[in-house]
């Protein structure tokens, strides 16, 4: 009876501690997690930042003006030999969004 | 003397044991009412309570998912902004604050604000929503107490003005009002927010390609400059599957400052107003006649003579001295052959295709209602007559366009939208016209371009099978119509041999160049327009040139 007490009693001890323990374990995990939601965060405002900005750099009245700098312009007819050479953008465009 | 000691036993033991089941019964009802607390607060009733308790000064703003175009290009996104509020419990002296906010917010509403901060238990005022984060910190380095931020999401548009009239606007809240935007709020959904929390929604994708809507609105551009127009607007749509690929107003909105933009003169021309259309019409015209068996393209027609409808005579612009061929009557723009088409259908039949091919009621795509359709109030001679040539009945550019799409597609109904279809060329419903009639107005436009007397020659681009027709319109004014302002219009298609596209372009009052001996009409602007435009845009959407050894 009295073994079956002492156990009993460093059992809960164990358990106190270990308790003790794991609880200062979450909060520590607490604090990390928030801590990589903070970062994850900003890296997604400073994703959508970026994304605006790389849209108003690509804007086709900028490229437009920069094209025909270049002494580029739009295509002529007589610049498609067989006919492969047009827009196959449908093709790959299901992937991108927005970026 | 023992019975008496032992009665008082009894009654104490008794006392005892009701005593305590007193105490069980308070510990009893405590528990229940502690429980039964817990149960009410358990039952998650009314969860904005949490919230106001936690957040009592949170201004609710919603967060959107981005709009991207048909490549995935971006057109709309959300971006962090910060936002001035004050609190007027924390203001000590608000004649400074005022005073030093309006040298960094000059337009801002200063006596309002001192009104605002004189109620000292307003604990949020705004000062100015979503700032740049340059003002944002002019604002912080004035170090005012009660000065205060908090980021809110605010709409971006990195595009500029591409595609304004589309897009449409949001309001403060960042909440949708109009055009794409409202679309996105009333059909997609959008969450609110508390903070600056950013969508993790798919993007919107639209029909659009920002490449052709750049082309369509710098053609337009050239060419209301060219002319000298009022105003433009144009259309591109996929005729196999109604995805408008791009439309175009001019002037301009700037989606971002929608306020700025809301006169009529900014109005969505392309489907916000209603307009006579002219000789395009023929197009309608001439497929009722084919597809009711009414005529064939070599049957003649006695032009020569003007028609008598009602108080005013129907004249063509230029008269012909001999019958022509409802073919001619085409390319020509002959009005009274075209009304002589229509007056052998008749009131009735012409009603009925214009209601098949969905001219006479009113359209709705997901950037909202078109302008109603403005009918003749009754179907007459005159009217007949009138309609046969595109007067006397008012259409939404966007709606005359999809009617014509309907007929090149095979009779099969266009509906035009502005979303991305996946399902590409997935027909429904039953054919409206035959697709003999179908490939006829192909072929009929196809001729109005490369025949030497056809009035959309300028429209031509070689390899690209160009089609189309011209419409000259005068202006209705009150008591009927000015002779001196006129909206010019071509419809095509390309290539002719299997159209997959459909332009149409309008120029609005136009005027006549130089050496053009003061003509102003579709063939002298709208159509070298179109030309410009499908030369640049035919490569963009897929459609390969064929040089002129192998079509012929």
């Amino acid at each position: 009876m009295r073994l079956l007490n002492i156990t009993a009693f460093f059992f809960a001890l164990t358990s106190a501690l270990l308790l003790y323990a794991l609880n200062y374990e979450t909060r520590r995990l607490e604090a990390e997690v928030q801590d990589k939601e903070r970062i994850a965060d900003d890296a997604r405002s400073d994703i959508a930042v970026l994304k605006a900005e790389r849209g108003t750099l690509a804007r086709p009245d900028r490229i437009d003006g920069l094209a025909r700098r270049l002494g580029l312009g739009p295509p002529k007819t007589e610049q498609f030999e067989q006919g492969r050479e047009v827009s196959e953008l449908d093709a790959r465009s299901k992937n991108a969004n927005g970026r | 003397m023992t019975g008496a000691q032992g009665n008082v036993r009894t009654m104490d033991r008794s006392a005892g044991r009701l005593s305590e089941r007193a105490v069980y019964a308070v510990l009893f009802a405590a528990f229940a009412g502690v429980t039964a607390q817990l149960l009410v607060l358990a039952i998650p009733r009314r969860a904005d309570v949490t919230l106001a308790i936690s957040e009592p000064i949170a201004a609710t703003s919603f967060s959107r998912p981005d709009i991207v175009d048909r490549n995935g290009r971006l057109l709309a996104t959300d971006l962090e902004a910060p936002s001035i509020f004050a609190d007027a419990g924390l203001v000590l002296d608000r004649d400074e604050v005022v005073e030093k906010l309006l040298t960094v917010l000059p337009d801002l509403n200063g006596d309002q604000l001192l009104r605002d901060l004189s109620d000292k238990n307003r604990r949020f005022i705004w000062v100015r929503r979503g700032v740049s984060p340059g003002v944002a910190q002019k604002v912080h380095d004035l170090g005012l107490p009660g000065i205060s931020f908090r980021y809110e999401l605010k709409r971006a548009y990195p595009g500029g003005k591409l595609a304004g009239h589309l897009l449409g606007y949001t309001d403060v809240d960042n909440r949708g009002v109009k055009g794409i935007e409202r679309y996105i709020d009333e059909k997609v959904g959008v969450d609110p927010v508390h903070s600056a929390v950013l969508s993790s929604r798919p993007p919107v994708r639209l029909s659009i390609d920002i490449g052709v809507q750049h082309a369509l609105e710098d053609e337009l551009d050239d060419g209301a400059r060219r002319y000298k127009s009022e105003g433009a607007a144009g259309i591109v749509l996929n005729i196999k599957t109604g995805e408008v690929l791009a439309s175009a107003s001019l002037p301009r909105v700037d989606p971002a400052w929608p306020l700025l933009t809301l006169d009529d003169k900014h109005a969505d021309r392309i489907s916000g107003g209603t307009y006579e259309l002219g000789s395009v019409f023929k197009t309608l015209t001439l497929a009722m006649a084919f597809d009711e068996g009414l005529a064939k393209p070599d049957t003649l027609l006695d032009v020569r003579e003007p028609l008598e409808a009602g108080r005013f005579t129907v004249k063509d612009f230029h008269p012909s001295n001999r019958p022509l061929t409802v073919t001619e009557v085409y390319t020509h723009s002959s009005n009274v052959g075209a009304a002589m088409l229509g007056l052998e259908a008749g009131p009735e039949k012409l009603a009925t295709f214009l209601k098949k091919v969905g001219v006479t009621e009113q359209m709705t795509t997901e950037a909202g209602p078109l302008a109603t359709p403005q009918l003749p109030p009754r179907w007459n001679r005159v009217s007949t007559i009138t309609a046969s040539f595109g007067h006397g009945i008012a259409v939404a550019p966007l709606q005359f366009a999809a009617a014509a799409a309907t007929i090149l597609n095979n009779g099969k109904t266009v509906r035009p939208t502005f979303l991305r279809k996946f399902d590409a060329g997935a027909a429904d419903g039953k054919a409206v016209v035959t697709p003999d009639t179908s490939r006829l107005m192909a072929t009929l436009m196809r001729l109005n371009v490369v025949n030497k007397d056809g009035t959309g020659g300028k429209a031509d681009v070689p390899g690209y099978r160009v089609g189309g027709k011209t419409g000259t319109a005068d202006v209705a004014a009150k008591g009927g119509y000015t002779s001196n302002s006129v909206i010019t219009s071509f419809l095509a298609t390309f290539p002719t041999d299997d159209p997959q596209y459909l332009t149409f372009v309008i120029l609005f009052e136009p005027k006549a160049l130089e050496g053009a001996r003061g003509y102003r009409t579709a063939g002298l602007n709208a159509a070298p327009v179109t030309g410009e435009l499908i030369a640049r845009i035919a490569a963009q959407l897929g459609v390969a040139p064929q040089t002129v050894t192998a079509t012929q």
